[in-house]
């Protein structure tokens, strides 16, 4: 059987992906983690390994390159460590292992951290005989597991085909009648948010143009064909609308371990603004947003720079070589200006953001 | 029921184009006010059985006249929709609030269907929206005023609806010098006398340039100043030598309140900066600018972040002066503020107006940028004449505003994002909004430098004191 051949056919899978990532051409938190989704799986499917520890090093290896392409695009890495949760959870189940003592103590919550494994329901009900290392046939193990890994990644993938929708589902719960809701940008989450709700409350919606994209215009369309009274403003009015606005809804690019986020630029200003007048800042987002990361220091790594030219064009031609032009491409939003993130998992507040990376992720896989 | 109104009275009979005119012509709360009464009406008639009045056709309801976004899709609606006799349910009310708003989409059977459907059609209405922007409004353009307009102010209304003239200082500026050519061609009529008769002249041009654009404070200011002289000349002065005496007056507030003020603020402000030091400013104030270019002149080595926004993205026209005269600067849009606020140790800002609660009436944008500022620590200097100052007090930027225009300067979106893709109309549901002012509360402002001195935005109210109050 010839070995390179599988290996260099998910080798070139890998390196697509890595190629898009890095021109940009995918964009978006949750096309990057779908197609990241689709290549573990083809490494998954190729993949030869005898061993759990070898699967796990062959999938830590695809995911260290996919984070490399795209550091900021913090999806890849998210869901590299959710499908390597899984395929641990898996693997335990079948191996019939023991797992972890499940008994709840203080002294375990405070050394582990982890109070409740996140319940993958067990695929593999048949029983398999997984022989691990076995010299004679070294695939046995790969094929036994196999199905189950597969059916598993599946979940994962199930999980976020329909995360718009398992988060629109607590809309209605959120926004009440004749609300002033402001929202910033396009996010896909915060737009069927909305319109979930809108089948069953009447709202108005205030949406900021949030330059340079100006993506609040393609917002206000959307939502204004969905039926609901729609406002457009420019971001300079943001904090004039906001003595009249009930709730901010915004939505994230990555959720991180301090209850933080990072949101496209104008998130910090809409939130600011929204304390100031004493707003809630709900943030929605989904699960696979959720990153292993901390942000104590808001400093310019953190950020990702997009193009100049959409901030001052080359129309301004003498002004271009004279002054500096910043046009960063987030902003990082501190854990105490946000009151609650609505996930596809849930509705929880900043500060167990921390718990749910403990629940969703193992801690070997943080660092990829 | 419609005997207070009487263009909206026959209901029955009325064309919809002709009640749309006749809503037009009264005030929304009025509007609202019938409205209401419209629908208390209907919910009564539906409660009785009587389906006389009911049936007829959608399209004639006078209903939504004033509501640009309902007017269509009421149409619409109800040439689409039969009239259902919907049985007395517990929909009954809400179906009647339907049929209030524009043709009855409600089904037969009731149900969480038709409870769906009844809300999605109350909403195409936008009432909320519609309420709480409606007292912005846009100033209309036809400047059509009584009596004899001075060519020069209608010139000065043109200009000012067109936003060519903006800012509280080049309008004010422009105001009082239209208004000296319109004193020096005036002529007191026979059995008149100047100190009289020029005052209701003048009001006339004022009435124009309010027309054409809501008065800024500084104007307010330099009007009241000017009819106080007008009224204080002597009746036995000669018309020329009382005209002369009169543009005199106007060119020393000019002098004194605006020209030699900026030279004073520009000064003192310059004092606040140091070597080395990061600036940031938001939009484009001409004493800020001033200020800022004298600080250079004098040797001092600082750099500047212009923050800019729509809609006016003014802060371009500071970027040119600033670069031209060799102060390094970055550009940045207002969004992005959060990610440099960090590195700046003064923040200078200007003033449209000031008002006696210490706040703040500036571009909008103006308050975030403050806001932020003040969240890091750093001093927020608003740069503002004593002319500017009003006595009144202003809470929020919510309940005093004015709307931009969609179009013009308005639209000044970068070339490189495809037009198709903005919205730059307003249509069904959507409405654009185009604040021009925001009020930054005082809590946020560090000082205001002005020509009597640095002090606290809470002493604002003490100048007129210390002015004396005639002066302003």
């Amino acid at each position: 059987m010839p070995e390179g051949v599988q290996a260099i056919a998910y080798q070139r899978n890998i390196e697509v992906l890595v190629s898009k990532l890095r021109r940009r051409q995918i964009v978006g938190s949750r096309r990057a983690a779908l197609e990241t989704l689709l290549v573990l799986r083809q490494v998954v499917s190729k993949a030869r390994f005898s061993n759990i520890e070898q699967l796990v090093e062959i999938i830590h290896s695809a995911g260290r390159r996919l984070v490399e392409a795209q550091p900021k695009e913090f999806s890849v890495g998210n869901t590299v460590r959710k499908v390597l949760h899984h395929i641990r959870e898996e693997y335990r189940t079948a191996a019939k292992k023991a797992p972890e003592d499940t008994a709840l103590s203080i002294s375990k919550l405070v050394y582990q951290g982890q109070p409740r494994r996140r319940g993958v329901a067990p695929k593999s009900e048949m029983d398999v005989d997984l022989k691990e290392d076995d010299p004679d046939d070294p695939d046995s193990f790969a094929r036994s597991l196999k199905p189950v890994l597969m059916e598993a990644i599946q979940d994962v993938f199930d999980e976020l085909e329909t995360v718009y929708d398992s988060i629109s589902k607590s809309a209605k719960d959120h926004i009440h009648s004749d609300e002033i809701i402001l929202t910033i940008g396009q996010s896909t989450t915060v737009e069927s948010f909305l319109k979930a709700a809108a089948h069953y409350r009447n709202f108005t919606v205030i949406v900021a143009e949030t330059g340079p994209s100006y993506r609040g215009h393609g917002m206000a369309q959307s939502l204004s064909e969905a039926g609901i009274s729609t406002f457009l403003v420019p971001d300079s009015s943001i904090y004039a609308i906001m003595s009249r606005v009930s709730k901010v809804i915004l939505g994230a690019h990555a959720i991180i371990a301090n209850g933080g986020m990072f949101a496209v630029t104008g998130s910090l200003l809409a939130a600011t603004a929204a304390q100031a007048h004493s707003a809630p800042v709900v943030v929605c987002a989904g699960q696979f947003k959720i990153t292993p990361l901390w942000n104590l220091y808001q400093d310019y790594s953190a950020l990702d720079f997009s193009d100049p030219s959409s901030v001052l064009g080359f129309e301004e031609g003498n002004l271009v070589d004279k002054v500096d032009v910043i046009n960063p491409y987030y902003d990082y939003v501190r854990p105490d200006l946000v009151h609650a993130y609505i996930t596809n998992d849930g509705d929880h507040p900043p500060t167990s953001i921390y718990r749910l990376i403990k629940e969703t992720y193992n801690d070997e896989d943080i660092e990829l | 029921m419609g005997s207070e109104q009487p263009p909206q009275t026959s209901e029955q009979g009325q064309e919809p184009s002709q009640s749309f005119r006749s809503q037009k012509s009264m005030t929304k709360a009025e509007r609202r006010e019938l409205q209401e009464k419209q629908r208390a009406t209907k919910a009564a008639a539906k409660a009785s059985g009587s389906t006389g009045q009911a049936n007829k056709p959608a399209t004639k309801q006078p209903e939504g006249g004033g509501e640009k976004s309902s007017g269509k899709q009421s149409g619409k609606q109800g040439s689409g929709s039969g009239q259902s006799t919907q049985p007395q349910n517990q929909h009954q009310r809400r179906a009647s609030r339907v049929s209030g708003v524009g043709g009855d989409i409600t089904r037969p059977g009731g149900g969480p269907g038709a409870n769906i459907a009844s809300d999605l059609a109350s909403r195409s209405i936008n009432p909320r929206g519609v309420r709480i922007f409606s007292h912005f409004g846009l100033q209309h353009k036809s400047g059509a005023g009584k009596g004899l307009i001075h060519p020069a102010i209608v010139r000065l209304g043109l200009l000012f609806s067109d936003f060519q003239i903006t800012g509280a200082n080049a309008r004010c500026l422009a105001t009082l010098i239209a208004f000296k050519h319109v004193i020096q061609d005036y002529t007191t009529p026979q059995n008149n006398t100047l100190s009289r008769h020029l005052m209701t002249h003048l009001s006339a041009q004022i009435s124009h340039l309010v027309a054409a654009r809501p008065m800024s404070v500084t104007m307010g200011n330099a009007i009241r100043q000017l009819k106080l002289e007008i009224s204080g000349v002597d009746i036995d002065l000669p018309e020329q030598d009382a005209k002369e005496a009169l543009c005199g007056t106007i060119d020393s507030y000019i002098e004194e309140r605006i020209t030699a003020a900026d030279q004073v603020i520009a000064q003192s402000a310059g004092l606040k900066i140091k070597d080395g030091d990061i600036l940031l400013t938001y939009a484009r104030s001409s004493v800020v600018e001033k200020a800022l270019l004298r600080a250079h002149e004098e040797g001092k080595s600082f750099s500047v972040y212009v923050v800019d926004s729509r809609p006016m993205l003014e802060g371009k026209k500071l970027l040119t002066a600033l670069s031209t005269a060799g102060i390094p600067c970055t550009y940045l849009l207002l969004p992005a503020i959060g990610s440099v606020i960090a590195e700046v140790s003064t923040v200078f800002i200007g003033a449209h107006s000031l008002h006696s609660n210490g706040a703040v009436h500036s571009r909008a944008g103006t308050a975030l940028v403050s806001m932020m500022a003040k969240q890091h620590s750093i001093p927020v200097v608003v740069c503002c004449e004593t002319y500017k100052i009003s006595e009144t007090v202003q809470l929020d930027s919510f309940t005093k505003n004015e709307l931009g225009p969609l179009n013009g300067i308005f639209s000044t979106f970068p070339i490189s994002i495809p037009r198709e893709s903005l919205a730059t109309e307003n249509t069904t549901n959507l409405e654009i909004l185009n604040p021009l002012y925001d009020l930054t509360p005082p809590k946020n402002i560090t000082a205001v430098v002005t020509e009597v001195g640095i002090i606290p935005p809470t002493s604002i109210g003490t100048i007129h004191i210390a002015l004396g109050r005639q002066i302003v």
